[in-house]
């Protein structure tokens, strides 16, 4: 059983992040427990006083305890706290330690001190009841993010502890990953583990949640049972800023009918990495110009592949043509642009102004303080790039492209890990980029962020485009199946 | 309701210090190596001991900001000579990364880890591990030289002599130290200019 | 792409060696070629240390390598030998200092990478708990080796931002180039870090025990050649210093 008595919370200065405020709450054995709400709501800083990152890890002023059974989990240093509970974090590649896969599932054991044979024995039982005897004997760095995490799982799972605390795991997950994510915390509610779980992405947990709560500053607002929270109107889970319940019936507002005026064309788009992950070979392909292309596919299918190509940063790969223009990789380099997924690598300057007087052929304040404006980001141009939130700093490198005159732009999952909200800020962003008469594309494993603004799709698989169709009805139905049922296509 | 002091102030390394250290070493090791890599032209040899201190300075004032208890920094210095022997470097910089790891801790700890004036003159003490990487061309030289006497006479070796002279070594070992305080002052701008308001510092 | 200090995958052909005797190899060249300790008396010596790089890149069946390093050794070498006496002034100068540095410098760095391709991390945190080096240490260490890849990406993701702004050397603002590329690789590295060091502690690291590795090392034949190779060499270079 999980206590908190009167906990609050708040970071120190320099943290973006929301503290909580008089959080009582307590938490039965083997109950599944959801947190959601809003970025900055307080469920990730719930789930850190639980694992005792707080107080031992992040600081800030606490008051309050948060009890297990009959410890008091803020007193108790993190080494013995980890034999009780387990954590599993958003991003899969800060959360290992060990370079191979086997070292990383014995870790958390041979931290605690356990003997040999007690942790062959958990480690061969743990690979066994999460299934991951294919994942055994490799290198952390070749595995995909979705390995990766199903790695930490196990990693967590090997120390045997009576809790489990995620934080976000679904985030830069593709959807078969997520499916496999599903299954591994079936098998720990199987097992009668408590689990609590702070998450955005709400449909793959609907039916394993048995209590849901919903925070917002810092405060649970609403309390939910599994059968009340599905029966949730669209219009109330809207208000309230959550993602969607389920992916059978995802609302959009109408379907977009292409007119496939202006294409461009794609010829000899193959790249091979020495490695021979994440190939390319597109020898033809016709794309629609002047619209929100998604560009879809599992991890590994030569998405990003696909963009690195696109803005010429993979030498002598390709030929682009628009308007009888012939493009080649080298002069994509400047007609083109990405958006990274970490926006943090492409900000180099000491201010939000300075970064966008780099990228002007010559420097004309006026003019940067024009795209700054429209991007709402006039009031922050002393501030430093990398002091902005992820949304800011996103904002900040599409104004550096498009005050470079660039017509293609390219979104590395613009949206993993946000709120409705902030997704549908990113959707706005793009729509007005097209009115622009920008291209964009966008890879993304959000199908939600495709329905809100993306007008075209092309799948992608094995390096290769297999499905390149508007989003109109039938093409809405096509996109969803994949989401839906994505495992059908790992397995093919 | 109490107040908890949420983070008790203890002078013990602890688990989150050590991971500290290893992730400030290889960032530090890894800016190096970005000239540490035109020391395979040997004639860049000497010059590493410009070089590597005065970048070196940006990687370490930071790391100071979070190296707040006594021999963090003497493990930082350490871990750098053994990976500098692991790659082939030469024992003498296991030796010298131990020594002024330790010496630039001392002097840290002598100005409470505040003290602004004590952390770059740290910096300059910490920058001299970079001369156990030259060692070498220095300690095994009689060994040479007396084998090429065998070969050519003495009149050629103290030819040759000239061209590597004795004296350079003072001068390399007082470089590294200068060199080092400046980019103790070079890191300490960047942490300014940057990394506080990027709020990592 | 090779970006990983020490390698994260098995060793899957050739001879295995332990970690610790690897080591003392690298220990034994570096003071021996590298160091040029023992004077004179190591004359025949050095050459015969010289070529133990070459048989460990053949026995873990590297042949290609190992042959690019001896011809490169026996050219150094042998361009010290003939050409030194008939070469003068600069020219003679330029060959004593590249053919001396790369006959010093090559083996050392050879049989670094021979251990570097040829060990994994969990090999060599074994073998230095063996040697019992105290875990103020190793855990610094372990983070080293995980550490290391993911800041060479991130610099490198930097690097592909940089060519897409078209910032380089020769074009605008190259005197900030560096500024650039370190602030943000710096900053992007911390965070990581943070959030690494965060995942670690939650799986115990840091608990004040003894640590369990389950990796298993130990010496055996090809082990017992090499020390008996390193023992010759000291007893040579020892009994030779007192003979004098």
């Amino acid at each position: 059983m999980i206590e908190f008595r009167e906990v609050s919370f708040s970071y120190g200065q320099n943290e973006q992040t929301c503290g909580i405020k008089n959080i009582n709450l307590t938490i039965e054995d083997g109950q599944c427990v959801l947190l959601c709400g809003e970025s900055g709501c307080g469920k990730t800083t719930l789930t850190r006083l639980v694992n005792g990152l707080i107080p031992h890890f992040y600081e800030g002023d606490l008051s309050g305890e948060v009890w297990m059974d009959d410890k008091n989990i803020s007193k108790m240093p993190l080494y013995d706290t980890a034999a009780i509970v387990g954590s599993v974090f958003q991003s899969p590649k800060s959360q290992f330690f060990n370079v191979d896969t086997d070292s990383e599932i014995a870790f958390g054991c041979e931290n605690l001190g356990l003997p040999e044979q007690e942790i062959r024995h958990r480690v061969k039982r743990t690979v066994r009841e999460l299934q991951l005897e294919s994942l055994m004997g490799r290198s952390i760095f070749h595995l995909s993010g979705g390995e990766k995490q199903k790695i930490a799982c196990g990693s967590v799972s090997a120390l045997y502890p009576e809790v489990m605390v995620l934080d976000e795991p679904s985030s830069n997950l593709d959807a078969a990953a997520i499916q496999d994510l599903r299954r591994t915390l079936t098998v720990w509610k199987k097992q009668g583990k408590t689990i609590l779980i702070a998450e955005h992405r709400l449909f793959y947990l609907t039916d394993i949640a048995d209590r849901i709560l919903y925070l917002k500053n810092g405060k649970i607002i609403k309390e939910f049972t599994q059968h009340e929270f599905k029966k949730l109107s669209e219009e109330e889970r809207h208000k309230m800023g959550l993602r969607s319940l389920s992916l059978e019936n995802l609302s959009f507002s109408s379907a977009y009918v292409t007119d496939l005026e202006e294409t461009m064309l794609l010829k000899d788009f193959c790249f091979s990495y020495r490695t021979g992950l994440d190939a390319l070979h597109i020898s033809n392909a016709t794309i629609p110009k002047g619209e929100i292309i998604a560009v879809t596919g599992l991890n590994g299918a030569g998405k990003s592949t696909f963009a690195r190509c696109m803005c010429g940063l993979e030498k002598r790969c390709g030929i682009l043509e628009i308007k009888g223009r012939v493009l080649n990789w080298k002069k994509r380099l400047k007609y083109c642009y990405m958006v990274m997924q970490d926006t943090g690598h492409q900000l180099f300057t000491e201010s939000v102004l300075d970064e966008i007087l780099l990228s002007m052929e010559t420097e004309d304040e006026e003019e940067a303080c024009k795209i700054l404006k429209k991007l709402d980001l006039l009031d922050l141009k002393s501030r430093h790039p990398l002091s902005l939130s992820g949304g800011q700093k996103q904002r900040v490198a599409i104004a550096s492209a498009l005050v470079s005159g660039r017509e293609i732009i390219v979104f590395d999952e613009p949206t993993s890990g946000l709120g409705l909200h902030h997704m549908e800020e990113v959707a706005h962003s793009l729509r007005e980029l097209r009115q622009e008469g920008k291209t964009l594309f966008v890879i993304t494993h959000d199908p939600e962020l495709i329905l809100s603004c993306c007008t075209h799709v092309i799948h992608m698989k094995n390096g290769e485009i297999t499905e390149n169709y508007s989003l109109d009805r039938n093409g809405i139905k096509q996109m969803l199946s994949f989401f839906q049922n994505p495992i059908k296509e790992g397995s093919l | 309701m109490s107040k908890d002091v949420t983070q008790k102030v203890s002078n013990h390394i602890g688990g989150k210090d050590l991971i500290t250290v290893g992730i400030y070493t290889v960032i530090y090791i890894v800016i190096i190596g970005i000239f540490g890599a035109l020391s395979f032209i040997p004639i860049f040899i000497p010059l590493t001991a410009v070089f590597c201190p005065l970048i070196g300075g940006i990687p370490f004032m930071l790391y100071v900001t979070k190296a707040k208890k006594f021999g963090m920094t003497t493990i930082m210095g350490t871990l750098i000579g053994i990976l500098m022997f692991v790659m082939g470097m030469g024992y003498w910089v296991a030796i010298t990364g131990l020594v002024f790891g330790l010496i630039a801790d001392l002097v840290l700890k002598s100005g409470k880890y505040q003290s602004a004036k004590r952390t770059i003159l740290a910096c300059g003490f910490f920058s001299m591990w970079e001369f156990g990487n030259l060692m070498p061309f220095f300690v095994g030289r009689e060994a040479y030289l007396a084998q090429l006497q065998e070969g050519y006479g003495a009149e050629y070796v103290s030819t040759v002599s000239s061209y590597m002279p004795m004296w350079i070594l003072p001068i390399l070992l007082i470089a590294t130290f200068i060199f080092g305080l400046l980019g103790g002052l070079i890191g300490k701008a960047i942490c300014k200019k940057h990394f506080k308001r990027a709020g990592i510092a | 792409m090779r970006r990983e200090f020490l390698s994260s995958e098995q060793q899957k052909k050739g001879i295995h060696f332990d970690p610790r005797t690897k080591l003392l190899l690298i220990l034994i060249i570096s003071v021996f070629v590298l160091g040029g300790a023992g004077g004179n008396a190591m004359y025949f010596l050095r050459p015969v240390l010289s070529l133990v790089p070459f048989a460990m890149l053949i026995s873990v069946g590297r042949g290609f390598h190992a042959a690019l390093y001896i011809i490169a050794y026996t050219v150094c070498y042998v361009a010290q030998l003939i050409l030194l006496p008939i070469l003068t002034g600069f020219t003679n100068f330029l060959v004593l200092i590249l053919a001396g540095t790369f006959c010093r410098f090559l083996p050392g760095f050879i049989i670094a990478y021979f251990v570097v391709t040829t060990t994994t991390v969990s090999e060599f945190m074994a073998g230095m708990e063996r040697m019992h080096m105290p875990s103020k240490i190793t855990i610094p260490l372990s983070v080293v080796f995980r550490f290391a890849p993911t800041v060479l990406e991130e610099a490198a993701s930097i690097s592909d931002a940089m060519k897409m702004r078209g910032i380089r050397f020769g074009g605008k603002k190259s005197s900030k180039i560096l500024e650039y590329r370190l602030i943000p690789m710096i900053t992007c590295s911390v965070k990581i870090g943070e959030e690494l060091s965060a995942a670690a502690l939650t799986r115990g690291l840091g608990a004040p025990l003894k640590r369990t590795n389950i990796c298993e090392i130990g010496f055996h034949f090809p082990d017992v050649i090499i020390f008996i190779l390193c023992g010759v060499t000291v007893a040579w270079a020892i009994f030779s210093a007192f003979s004098i």
